[in-house]
């Protein structure tokens, strides 16, 4: 084995590129959305300025994680695993209350989010639970795993934190799916889902949560209230009409109707003034971004490797699909960011680190697939 | 590094070179995320295409109306002014302050500042507060003190950022400078009310409309028109951008024919006396002057009226609500034989048939008496009307029948509304044997005609009726429609069936019981004066009246003059209506004898109109000479 071939010649260039252009999609709407018109003119926040310096901040997280071998993560994974399980106890314990949620820990110069670090941890001990395994899951190894993924699991739910929970799951249920499950057990879960989604309906969800569904399936019901949200967003986005209104031109947005709309509807201002053309291509980018994080699951080293572009895949697919499914109206509100589009700082260091992960794992392939 | 499990699936050779014991993906695992990445793009493409090009034009819509909206600019009312331009309402620009619930931290000390501020008594301010807390959504902006002068305002503006949820308001008022003067004529706006706001729909919540008077009868001429803005609004209501769309136009001003010094010398005429007066110009009918007593301030009004005061005017046993000019029909007595005469004139009876007054006369077995007991005499019509006969028109009355009376009457303007333009018109009362038998459900008796004929029993006329039909005596037989603007064109609704002889007969009687008759008391040696005075009975007493003095003002007669009076170029007709006020001659009289003092002591009011003043903008071009001289000549003199 040749270890000191030239690992950029097997960069995947696609991948980097395409997260890079849509960095700068994001960074452009940004600066939009950053803007508010008033009476006396224009206001100018400084969102656009502080995500360029995150991203920046991100490209060398990621540079960092490109450097060292991978296989390294198998021995850390259940190290991580354990840490993050300390910190989720200590969360109720000595955690910071935000909005009614406790959620954060605070280290005196910053926080920290457990349940970010709770991704990583669930992403790296699944893909090397995976990745000694060749065959379909039978019984004993999805329960092993429904084991390893419940803890963090539920002491995310009891933050409460429906978003990170949604996320773990996708996360890790992405990469089981993946490696193929026995049919047996594939048609028992397929059935064990309406029953787990029945049960959660009526005990385990609180009412603001429930009433978020009750507003997604009709928010015409409440349309300054609840409802306030999806209606805004989708007559920004449906405003845009074709060719859109045009850059820093949305009414919507600039003139505030649009809540949220640097984070979490960010991608609502971009449909509005750059219309079906600029959603189209905004589509088409994110395709692009997960068709190359595919090319390189395919032509990973090893199964190890590939089940951590899995798992990378499933997170970036899960957040794309959640926060654009809720802004256009198909999926709830739930406070999930658009990678690379909604402001947001760590959630764009995490991303470039995954993207890293990513590229590290196609850097160190050794062969071409046909 | 780890040595690779042994995979299942085959080894693959890649050139010379590069040769590896491959992984390989698991072919379904590669299948379902490629379904995913193929149904992610399917989704939310036609997702989009959803929104944006199905239903983007309705959404572009919604968010067009989202920012937009639509404010109307209200357009000044238009102003009303006297004959000689003096302003009688306008529009004054006031300070309020106001309290928007929504923003209020500390409520009592809000108020308290207010009191503080307004020295309103903090009662008051509560009570203001109480009372139209739940008119006002909780967002808008409650009204707690109006009029505050500018000194205070710029006071309070000072000191207002620590009072969050209090703000000043610029309010428009209607004003009217003279009060009680014109506050029947005028009238008064208020808010619209949801039955005019459901008529109209250029009304909008708010707007102040005319409610009674000229205020109401002129509303479409005063309102102008309102602007429009569009104005562009961020997602808390502020306003981000204003564009002008329509101008907004003022209402049109008003010249009223009657002349506010005029006015006033009627008023101080009446003194405290409830009644009217009206002083007309027989030829053109545009009335100089309107007075009704007593009256109100409309400006309580225009600021919206307070509970009190509302009850205090509206239980008051005066009635000062009341336009006693037109609102009000009075038995009209005495004054009532000007019309019986020229009904007798025109059905046959001679100037020279002759009548004996003994003091009374018999019907049946009931007994009409004349007001003088000792009797006038041989009476024939002149002498009648001058000394005001009863027995003489009971005799003659009944010749003629009620059905001839009636008949004049009604072609004289009586029994049905002058027309004027004002609301609330009565029509007074003719009465006839349909409308006996209609109303009473009794058959007409003669004892009735005999009452008819000296004007008392059902018959009732406003005091307009009565000087509309004084002026057709004098300018031809002209029943005119009473003007109000001095721009009305001359509107003539009937003629008094009677010819030219007639009339002469009756004006000549006029002026000879103006110069020594019961209406002596308005003779003037430097000016030509006709006049006629009534006494109406209110209550039916029996074989000798008491004083009015010792009796309950409410049982007291009703004292009428109707007169006329013409020097230099000029005739007016002035009608004194006191209500309750006792004798015509010895109460209305005096009252009329003043307002003529003051007509013809002031040449303004004597010279003929057009020559003397000098053109003003309020009454249009000149006229050309040739005609004023025409209009100067017919006003000359009196026909007869």
């Amino acid at each position: 084995m040749d270890n000191r071939q030239p690992l950029l010649r097997h960069l995947n260039w696609v991948l980097l590129a395409a997260a890079l252009a849509l960095f700068a999609v994001g960074e452009v709407n940004l600066v939009s959305a950053s803007g508010t018109r008033l009476e006396s003119g224009l206001a100018q926040a400084s969102f656009y300025q502080r995500q360029l310096l995150w991203g920046v901040l991100g490209l060398c997280c990621m540079t960092v994680t490109m450097c060292f071998d991978y296989h390294r993560l198998l021995r850390l994974s259940w190290y991580l695993y354990g840490l993050t399980l300390v910190l989720l106890i200590l969360v109720p314990l000595i955690g910071t209350t935000v909005y009614g949620a406790k959620r954060w820990i605070s280290l005196g110069l910053f926080s920290i989010q457990p349940s970010e670090l709770a991704k990583f941890a669930i992403l790296l001990t699944t893909a090397k639970f995976l990745s000694s395994r060749s065959e379909t899951l039978g019984w004993k190894d999805f329960g092993l795993i429904l084991l390893m993924a419940a803890p963090p699991l539920g002491f995310i739910v009891k933050q409460p934190d429906l978003g990170s929970a949604l996320m773990l799951l996708f996360i890790a249920g992405g990469m089981v799916l993946f490696h193929g499950l026995k049919a047996s057990v594939l048609r028992i879960c397929a059935l064990a889902i309406p029953c787990i989604g029945a049960f959660m309906w009526f005990v385990g969800m609180h009412d603001y949560q429930r009433q978020r569904i009750l507003t997604f399936l009709n928010p015409e019901a409440d349309p300054l209230g609840s409802g306030y949200h999806i209606l805004q967003s989708r007559i920004a986005i449906g405003s845009g009409q074709l060719w859109g209104k045009g850059f820093a031109e949305g009414t919507q947005s600039q003139l505030r109707f649009l809540p949220e709309r640097h984070s979490d509807f960010a991608v609502a201002v971009f449909g509005e003034e750059w219309g079906f053309v600029g959603c189209l291509v905004l589509i088409s980018l994110f395709v692009i971004f997960l068709l190359a994080i595919l090319t390189t699951i395919i032509q990973a080293k090893d199964r190890f490797g590939s089940m951590l572009c899995v798992g990378v895949f499933f997170y970036f697919f899960a957040e794309i699909s959640i926060n654009m499914g809720m802004v256009v109206g198909l999926m709830p509100v739930v406070g999930i960011p658009l990678p690379f589009i909604s402001y947001g700082g760590s959630a764009t260091i995490v991303n470039f680190i995954l993207i890293g992960l990513v590229l590290n794992v196609s850097m160190r392939r050794r062969a071409f697939r046909i | 590094m780890k040595p690779e499990r042994p995979d299942t699936e085959p080894r693959i050779r890649v050139g010379a070179k590069e040769a590896t014991e491959s992984y390989q993906a698991p072919r379904t695992g590669l299948i379902f995320l490629q379904v995913l990445i193929v149904v992610f793009l399917a989704a939310f493409v036609s997702r989009f295409y959803y929104l944006q090009i199905l239903h983007g034009a309705e959404f572009a819509v919604q968010a067009q109306n989202n920012h937009w909206r639509e404010e109307s600019i209200s357009a000044p009312r238009g102003r009303i002014l006297d004959q000689r331009g003096r302003i009688l309402a306008d529009n004054r620009t006031t300070f309020g302050l106001s309290l928007v619930r929504d923003d209020v931290r500390d409520l009592a000390a809000t108020l308290a500042q207010v009191s503080v501020w307004t020295g309103m008594p903090i009662e008051k301010v509560e009570e203001r507060y109480r009372q139209t807390r739940l008119k006002v959504k909780s967002f808008e902006p409650l009204l707690l003190a109006s009029d505050l002068d500018f000194d205070l305002v710029a006071r309070i503006e000072s000191e207002l950022c620590y009072w969050p949820g209090l703000e000043i308001l610029v309010l428009t008022r209607r004003n009217y400078p003279e009060k009680d003067l014109f506050a029947h004529i005028l009238g008064y706006v208020a808010e619209a009310n949801e039955k005019e706001l459901e008529e109209d729909s250029g009304l909008a919540m708010g707007d102040l409309v005319g409610k009674s008077g000229i205020e109401l009868s002129m509303e479409k001429r005063l309102r102008g028109r309102k602007g429009i803005s569009d104005i562009e609004v961020d997602a808390s209501g502020h306003m981000v951008s204003r564009v002008l769309r329509e101008e907004p136009q003022m209402g049109r001003d008003l010249v009223m024919s009657i002349d506010r010094d005029i006015q006033k010398a009627c008023w101080d005429a009446l003194g405290s006396q409830a009644g009217s007066i009206i002083v007309m110009e027989p030829d053109t009918g545009k009335l100089r002057g309107m007075v009704t007593a007593p009256a109100y301030d409309n400006n309580l009004f225009a600021g919206g009226i307070s509970h009190r005061d509302w009850n205090v005017l509206r239980n008051s046993p005066r009635f000062p609500l009341q336009n006693r000019v037109l609102q009000s029909a009075y038995p009209p007595g005495s004054v009532w034989k000007l019309v019986m005469a020229g009904c007798f004139l025109e059905n046959g009876v001679s100037p020279q048939t002759s009548v004996f007054c003994s003091g009374a006369t018999k019907l049946g077995n009931q007994i009409f008496r004349c007001w003088k007991h000792s009797g006038h005499g041989q009476q024939n019509l002149e002498q009648a009307l001058i000394n005001s006969c009863d027995v003489y028109f009971y005799l003659i009355a009944e010749k003629i029948g009620i059905n001839k009376i009636e008949e004049f009457a009604r072609a004289s303007g009586f029994g049905a509304p002058t027309g004027i333009d004002l609301p609330g018109e009565r029509s007074g009362l003719v009465p006839s044997r349909e409308w006996k038998k209609r109303r009473h459900k009794r058959a007409w008796t003669r004892g009735d005609t005999f009452n008819t004929s000296i004007g008392q029993g059902y018959t009732l006329t406003t005091p307009l009726q009565m000087a509309v039909y004084v002026s057709a005596l004098l300018n031809g037989g002209d029943v005119l429609k009473p003007l109000l603007l001095e721009s009305d064109e001359r509107v003539v609704r009937s003629r008094i069936p009677a010819g030219r002889d007639t009339l002469a007969q009756i004006v000549r009687a006029m002026r000879r019981t103006a110069a020594g008759g019961t209406a002596r008391v308005v003779g003037r040696k430097d000016a030509d004066m006709g006049g006629k005075t009534g006494t109406a009975q209110v209550v039916k007493l029996g074989k000798t009246r008491p004083k009015n003095e010792t009796m309950a003002w409410k049982q007291r007669d009703h004292a009428w003059i109707a007169t006329w009076g013409h020097k230099g170029d000029r005739t007016y007709v002035v009608i004194v209506m006191v209500e309750h006020g006792g004798g015509g001659s010895s109460v209305a009289g005096p009252i009329a004898a003043k307002v003529y003092d003051f007509l013809f002591s002031n040449p303004r009011y004597t010279s003929p109109p057009g020559i003397q003043e000098p053109p003003s903008p309020l009454h249009g071009p000149p006229l050309p000479p040739d005609m004023a001289r025409e209009r100067a000549a017919r006003q000359a003199r009196l026909p007869y």
